[in-house]
């Protein structure tokens, strides 16, 4: 006989009522859920067990004695890492039971921080992920790097967003506070259900659904200022007039400038292009909720943000919106889909490039040319009377600097010929699938998922002359517009059983992916009878001649793939899994066109054996192995075959040009597929209730990377072809720790993550010892970086100085070599002394050394939550150590370039200085043109990322406002960064091949904002 | 899943299984052959403005010290294997040569081409390789040789080949090719392509580095024909020497070898490295420069006092030298920025002049259309005269040879001595990339080329570029190890 019980589910700690927890009795189907009161009323007969569970809660029990009310609390998981279900790619698997390395970041964790791009949410909150940001201009990408460097060319990590695999560079799109969870499948095991595309980890996004019960509004907004953490210190214009005139005398000229205190301080070009309050803003509404059939989840964001750069040409824009939703139709067939929707709208400016920007050239160019001409008799001469120069709001012209020219113009000037142009970006991925349930456990799923994408934009390039060597004297207007196709169809199969103690679920799947249908148009009509981007319009008419278009299209990369899984464990006790992926690329000749990557892993949990008595110590172990294999196929299309290329175009006669064809580089037709395999033993403890340890020690090697081959130039051909060339593996360590503790009313809750990865190149080809990048510096002598057997991939490379010869005395007893010579004969006082490293007695290319590590060898995260009744207090902070980066601030091609103030530290005379050179405009002794230990600097740095103090409401307040929850906060980001790098900023990623070159980054801003967060 | 699931569109990929199987894609493949000619841009600027640096006719200048550093240190002799010219002068030349074998081996059979058009193809194809050949024995004296595409096998074991047997397939290249290329071609439309006497030409200039004297003088009798005269082959000096350079008058009759150069591609920066505009015209060009005839460059290769002076009162110096200063100082308004090294004289045979400025789209600075005249006829007159005097056979021959060029300008009459010809050739050819070249081969740098460093035994070649020798066989030049 039932009886009706009611009863309330409230919060253990904080009081408040849990709506939407789910209330059930035990052995039977009968299931409630709370009202937005946390009130529940069920049927249930006397004596059976209600079991209540509301996520990130304990489960709790409560036997019915009779009719009535029951008040159930509940209690906050403290062990919740290890009770969590963690999503594994196709399917879903409790924490407790997973066998491999995989790491978790939930929407609790960044909920309450500014994070504008997902990869911000990964960075030191995930042990062994590297993330190092390409820019901190709005909207930039960060580099990703999954236990370290896995192979010389594709080493982004393969995005996956509900279930829709999304290039590394279209991640941009995705609004971070739709993000339910994000899952980093660390090791080979895991990630070998993504078989060919998984080598360099896999990064599993799932978005917020809906859940059953009344509809939650919910309102999070912030607004904030942005300021430049930092500004160099340049010289001023008389210092600068100084070391320019010292630097000629040395060079055996005459001095520059006869009076070089009269120009006084000059121009702080930092200042024409930082903006001290950038504003920053965002915006986001979300509505969820649902019935028994059917769940949504449906939001709308906005962002903006202005660069601290050039903010008249650097702005990000992102609007975005998502529908979630779930249906069940009948009993069983279930249908779901998601749906994003983004729109961004970007004004950038060229950076890490030494090569113009403004960045660049307000770090080099010199302090005595003034911003405007004020000067009318300056203003009335060359070449400001005879060149269309830039002029201000006043018809003043902007500063042409006389002594630094190249790519180095007055940035105000700059930013005027940039204004309006503008990219922009609209992007829609989506997929819904179809289940069918029809008998308990089966589960058979067909999922269509795809991505679509526009994007292009307007540039106008007004008439200009911003230097000698940069001038436009026709104006152009430029439309480009592309889009992309990408499609995806898996039909999966699983069934999951429980037998006595026996748990295992199978799954078996087919999978087929067709991806980058691009096409683009770019067309540029010149000679428009306008001055301004604003003026400029595609519908007037110039002459045919005026009018360039160009149109591409992309080659389609397909994948298709068969795979299976079999995840078993006795007791959640004995854990095994297994998975097998075969797949076939499009990207490889019919000799290798499939690869098969199997793996398995095992796991035991001691603390769960009878033998194992239960105490204070330690509460949960469970000690874990994989091993499995990986491909990768990021090669590009036809590697395998020698290609025709055109362009190789020559003019005969009188302007018949003619068009040429020849093979861009020989053919391999044995191209395969590059390998990964790794082996990953871990344990996962909870230790004294409250302390949380996973470890995790791997192995991983990769074998056959596809690499363009750099062929001698004696082969004469034009392009690279790409071969299976090199092999490197990776050792790491990576321990991830969590405390929570409740003092009284004070709950804290502490976590740290820290990763240890070296890497070694162990194999590049028969006979050959090394490979460089090729990536001269500037006029620098040699490349930076090189790559060799027995050394981490791209190493900096270069000479090491002993300091700095004082007198002729240390030149002349400088010797070596077999016949004891002077080592640098043609040194004099003040110029590095070299390594002689090879003893042969005499300085030259072979005396290069290994210098350091370009990618962190060590990368750390901590993060600390505090509540104190209605306050809340977060510190969030990450670090890396163990790198070096190139600062490559200066040109060194323009000898004229303005200087850092480390440079007034100069020798100039006896013990003047053991590390800085003298100056001289005839660098003889190559003092600043050889890469050497004297221009690399510690990339080591910890920094607090967030730091951020919240308090909510009292509920006594808000529940007459109908509202549950109102929380104010007041952030600051990038509050402080310790660090001895002497650029801008220590945080330098970029294309993989120039990681750790520091030629200008646009730097992280620090910001300050106001949130407020708001749920109905 | 179908196995066609994977195959996908090549969309414009094209195999080079399934190419050269038509007379376009044979044309095509011709064109390429000749493209590297024209390469200006790999890692700096590769054309003649590097060897005017290294000679003493112009400094290199440009913006500074530092400016296009790969002519700074050729013209200090500062280079070493590292820093310099050599990678343009090897990657030019290799790529052309790779692009004459794979041609070369496929012209054997393609389906629908006349054997007419097949035998001028393989004789372009073998001008081209012993052109491009010839150019890396003279300035590297040790590189690899070989006759067909390298296989992927076969690269990392490639050795340097004998001088002589570079210079002996550079010889059998050019003979081979004479027979079956034309006299003349249309101008408007094939100018530029190789023809018999510029076979010859070259062929005679290839004997004369060789010092095989009478062969070179026979040569280059071919094409000289009477002096002063037209040539069997069609060659006459023009009677006014400014309008040689002129790019309305390209394939005049004093021409021989052109490399072609076009505005109509509309280049624009991201065509790097495939400008078909002549980039060396806005180099030559004064900085900023405001004024009359000119327009705006970047100031490289000033001209030397010593050039000024050797052309003190020479009719050729208005036409050889422009005088930016004096035209500058002129009228009031006009200015130019001064660049490195600047004396205030400039190039004037390939100036930037407002006249012949592009028009159409791309960056103008890119797309002059002046093409660069690689072997003119006073060359080959000056030639043949020195190989007639350095084998001492008929020195009337070569006075006339030597006389039809002075006289062309108006100057009298002198001897056919050495030094006669020597010097009449610095002033007719200034600044055309010759001078350096003549210097060293006559054994004349050393002394002329000392006071900028020039080291004898050394500086007569380029070094091998370091690239090429990482991980290969191949040995650095002596002097440069």
């Amino acid at each position: 006989q039932n009886i009706p019980v009611t009863g309330k589910v409230t919060s253990k700690k904080t009081g408040e009522p849990l709506a939407g927890a789910t209330v059930s009795v035990k052995g039977t189907s009968a299931a409630t859920l709370t009202d937005e009161n946390g009130k529940f009323g069920i049927n249930a007969k006397s004596g059976a067990t209600l079991l209540i569970t509301y996520q990130g809660m304990i489960d709790a029990e409560k036997t019915i004695s009779g009719a009535g009310t029951v008040n159930i609390q509940l209690e906050e998981n403290n062990t919740a890492t290890l009770s969590d279900v963690v999503v594994i790619g196709y399917g879903t698997q409790k924490k407790s039971v997973v066998t491999g390395a995989i790491s978790s970041v939930k929407a609790a964790d960044i909920e309450n921080q500014q994070i504008n791009r997902i990869e911000q949410a990964l960075q030191g909150r995930t042990s062994g992920v590297t993330i190092a940001s390409t820019s901190g201009s709005p909207g930039a990408a960060a580099t990703v790097r999954v236990r370290g460097v896995t192979s010389i060319n594709a080493n982004n990590p393969l995005w996956v967003i509900d279930g829709v695999i999304v290039d590394n560079g279209g991640i941009g799109y995705l609004n971070t506070n739709d993000i339910e969870s994000i899952e980093v499948l660390k090791d080979a095991a895991s990630a070998a259900i993504y078989g060919t595309r998984g080598a360099a980890g896999v990064i599993l996004v799932t978005t917020k659904k809906g859940k059953a019960g009344t509809m939650r509004v919910n309102y999070n907004g912030y607004y904030g200022t942005q300021a430049p953490a930092k500004r160099l210190d340049l010289l001023d214009a008389t210092q600068y007039a100084t070391l320019r005139n010292e630097a000629a005398v040395n060079g055996g000229g005459a001095p520059i400038f006869t009076n070089p205190s009269s120009f006084g301080k000059g121009t702080d070009w930092q200042s024409v292009i930082f903006n001290e309050s950038a504003p920053i803003q965002n915006h986001e509404v979300s509505l969820s909720g649902g019935g028994e059939k059917s769940t949504y989840y449906a939001s709308f964001g906005y962002f903006s943000q202005t660069g601290i750069v050039a903010s008249d040409i650097s702005n990000w824009k992102r609007y975005s919106l998502r529908l979630n939703s779930t249906h069940k139709i009948g009993n069983y067939i279930t249908f779901a889909q998601n749906l994003g929707f983004a729109r961004t709208r970007n004004q950038g400016i060229s950076t890490n490039t030494e090569f113009g920007g403004p960045l660049s050239s307000a770090i080099n160019l010199d302090p005595i040319t003034p911003v405007v001409i004020t000067d009318p008799a300056i203003a009335n001469a060359a070449p400001y009377s005879t060149q269309p120069v830039v002029r201000d709001d006043l018809g003043r012209p902007y500063g042409i600097s006389q002594y630094v020219q190249q790519e180095m113009t007055n940035p105000a000037a700059f930013m005027r010929t940039q204004r309006g142009n503008f990219s922009s970006a609209d992007d829609i991925v989506g997929n819904a699938y179809v289940e069918v349930e029809p008998i308990k456990g089966l589960k058979i799923r067909s999922t269509l998922g795809a991505k679509l994408s526009y994007w292009g934009g307007d540039s106008y390039r007004p008439v200009y002359y911003l230097n000698a060597a940069q001038q436009s004297t026709n104006n152009q207007f430029t439309r480009n517009s592309n889009q992309l196709f990408n499609w995806n169809i898996e039909n999966t199969i699983s069934y999951t059983k429980s037998i006595d103690k026996h748990n295992f679920t199978i799954l078996a799947a087919q999978g087929a992916y067709r991806e980058n249908f691009t096409s683009g148009l770019s067309v540029t009509k010149s000679n428009l009878p306008v001055t301004t981007f604003e003026d400029a319009s595609m519908n007037f008419n110039v002459a045919t001649a005026n009018v360039t278009a160009s149109a591409s299209e992309g080659t389609v990369h397909a994948i298709s793939s068969l795979f299976g899984r079999l995840n078993y464990n006795f007791d959640e006790k004995y854990l095994v899994s297994a998975i097998v992926r075969r797949d076939g690329s499009s990207r490889f000749g019919a000799n290798h066109q499939y690869g098969i990557f199997p793996s398995g892993s095992i796991g035991w949990v001691p603390t769960r054996e009878e033998f194992w008595r239960p105490n204070n110590i330690l509460n949960t172990l469970k000690v874990r192995a994989s091993y499995g294999v990986n491909g990768s196929d990021e090669i590009g299309n036809f590697g395998y075959v020698s290609t025709i290329g055109g362009g190789r175009n020559y003019p005969f006669g009188v302007d018949n040009l003619q068009t040429g064809y020849s093979p861009n580089a020989p053919s391999n037709p044995d191209l395969k597929w590059e390998q990964t395999s790794q082996l990953d033993l871990g344990f996962d403890a909870v230790l004294f209730r409250n302390l949380t340890l996973s470890f995790d020690w791997y192995y991983k090697k990769t074998t056959g990377i596809l690499r363009s081959v750099t062929l001698p130039g004696y082969v004469g051909s034009t392009g690279s072809p790409v071969a299976n060339i090199a092999d490197m593996n990776n050792k790491g360590v990576e321990i991830e720790l969590g405390y929570r503790k409740e003092i009284g009313k004070l709950n804290f809750d502490v976590r740290g993550n820290v990763g240890f990865v070296k890497n070694e190149v162990t194999y590049l080809g028969d006979n050959i010892a090394f490979i460089g990048t090729g990536a001269n510096f500037q006029n620098s002598d040699f490349d930076l970086q090189r790559t060799s057997v027995g050394l981490p991939y791209n190493y900096f490379f270069g000479f090491r100085t002993a300091g700095i010869f004082q007198n002729q005395k240390q030149i002349d007893d400088y010797v070596g070599g077999p016949s004891n010579t002077k080592i640098q004969p043609n040194a004099k006082p003040g110029d590095f002394r070299w390594v002689d490293a090879n003893n042969d007695g005499r300085i030259n290319g072979d005396d290069r050394v290994m210098l350091g590590n370009a990618i962190p060898t060590m990368t750390y995260g901590i993060t600390l939550n505090m509540n104190y009744k209605n306050f809340d207090f977060l510190l969030f902070g990450q670090g890396v150590s163990g790198n070096k980066i190139y600062q490559g601030l200066r040109r060194l091609d323009i000898p004229s370039a303005n200087w850092q103030t480390k440079a007034l530290n100069r020798w100039t005379g006896e013990n003047t200085s053991n590390s800085f050179p003298r100056l001289s405009t005839n660098d003889a002794n190559r003092n600043f043109a050889y890469p050497s230990d004297f221009t690399l600097e510690s990339g080591a740095y910890f920094r607090i990322k967030t730091l951020q103090v919240g308090y909510t409401l009292p509920r006594s307040i808000t529940s007459k406002a109908g509202i549950q929850r109102v929380r104010f906060y007041l952030s600051s980001n990038n509050l402080l960064t310790i660090t001895k790098y002497t650029g801008y900023d220590p945080e330098v990623g970029g294309a993989q091949d120039v990681f750790g070159s520091d030629n200008g980054v646009y730097p992280q801003s620090r910001s300050f904002l106001f949130g407020v967060n708001i749920g109905f | 899943c179908k196995k066609d699931f994977l195959d996908v569109d090549p969309g414009a990929t094209i195999m080079e299984t399934n190419y050269y199987k038509n007379p376009q894609e044979a044309f095509a493949g011709l064109v390429a052959a000749y493209d590297p000619l024209g390469v200006e841009t790999v890692n700096t600027y590769h054309n003649f403005g590097a060897l005017n640096a290294a000679s003493d006719d112009t400094y290199a200048g440009g913006g500074g010290p530092a400016d296009m550093n790969t002519w700074q240190v050729w013209e200090k002799y500062t280079l070493d294997e590292l820093t310099g010219p050599q990678g343009d002068f090897w990657n030019r030349n290799y790529n052309g040569v790779a692009r004459a074998n794979v041609i070369l081996s496929r012209l054997g059979n393609i389906p629908g081409l006349d054997d007419a058009t097949k035998k001028r193809y393989i004789a372009e194809a073998k001008f081209l390789r012993g052109y491009f050949y010839f150019d890396l024995v003279r300035i590297f004296k040790n590189v690899p040789l070989f006759t067909a595409p390298l296989t992927t096998s076969e690269i990392y074991g490639v050795l340097q080949a004998k001088p002589e047997d570079v210079y002996a397939q550079v010889e059998k290249d050019l003979n081979e090719a004479i027979p079956d290329l034309p006299t003349t071609v249309p101008k408007a439309t094939e100018g530029g392509r190789a023809t018999k006497g510029a076979a010859k030409a070259l062929l005679g200039k290839v004997y004369l580095y060789e010092k095989k004297w009478a062969q070179a003088a026979a040569q280059f009798a071919d094409v000289n024909g009477t002096p002063g005269g037209t040539s069997t082959l069609g060659y006459k000096l023009l009677t006014n020497f400014g309008d040689i350079f002129r790019p309305d008058n390209k394939y005049n009759t004093e021409s021989i070898f052109e490399i072609v150069r076009t505005s109509v591609a509309n280049s624009g920066w991201g065509n790097w490295g495939s400008f078909e505009g002549n980039v060396a015209v806005t180099m030559f060009g004064p900085r900023g420069y405001s004024g009359p005839t000119y327009v705006s460059g970047w100031s490289f290769n000033p001209i030397t006092p010593q050039l000024n002076a050797a052309m003190a009162g020479d009719p050729r110096k208005p036409f050889t030298i422009a005088n930016i200063d004096s035209i500058v100082n002129a009228a009031p308004g006009r200015a130019y920025e001064k660049g490195y090294n600047n004396t205030g004289l400039f190039i004037e045979k390939y100036a930037p002049k407002t006249q012949w400025r592009s028009t159409g789209g791309g960056a103008a600075e890119l797309n002059w259309p002046n093409n660069y005249i690689e072997i003119r006829l006073s060359d080959t007159y000056l030639m043949e005269a020195e190989a007639l005097v350095q084998s001492n056979t008929n020195l009337t021959r070569a006075a006339d040879l030597l006389n039809a060029v002075r006289a062309r300008v108006g100057l009298g009459p002198i001897t056919a001595t050495l030094d006669n010809i020597y010097n009449e050739r610095r002033l007719e050819l200034a600044t055309e990339g010759h001078r350096w070249y003549d210097l060293v081969r006559t054994g004349r740098a050393p002394a002329v080329l000392g006071f900028r460093g020039f080291v004898a035994g050394k500086h007569e070649i380029l070094p091998i570029p370091q690239r090429e020798l990482n991980n290969t066989k191949l040995v650095q030049n002596p002097g440069y190890k």
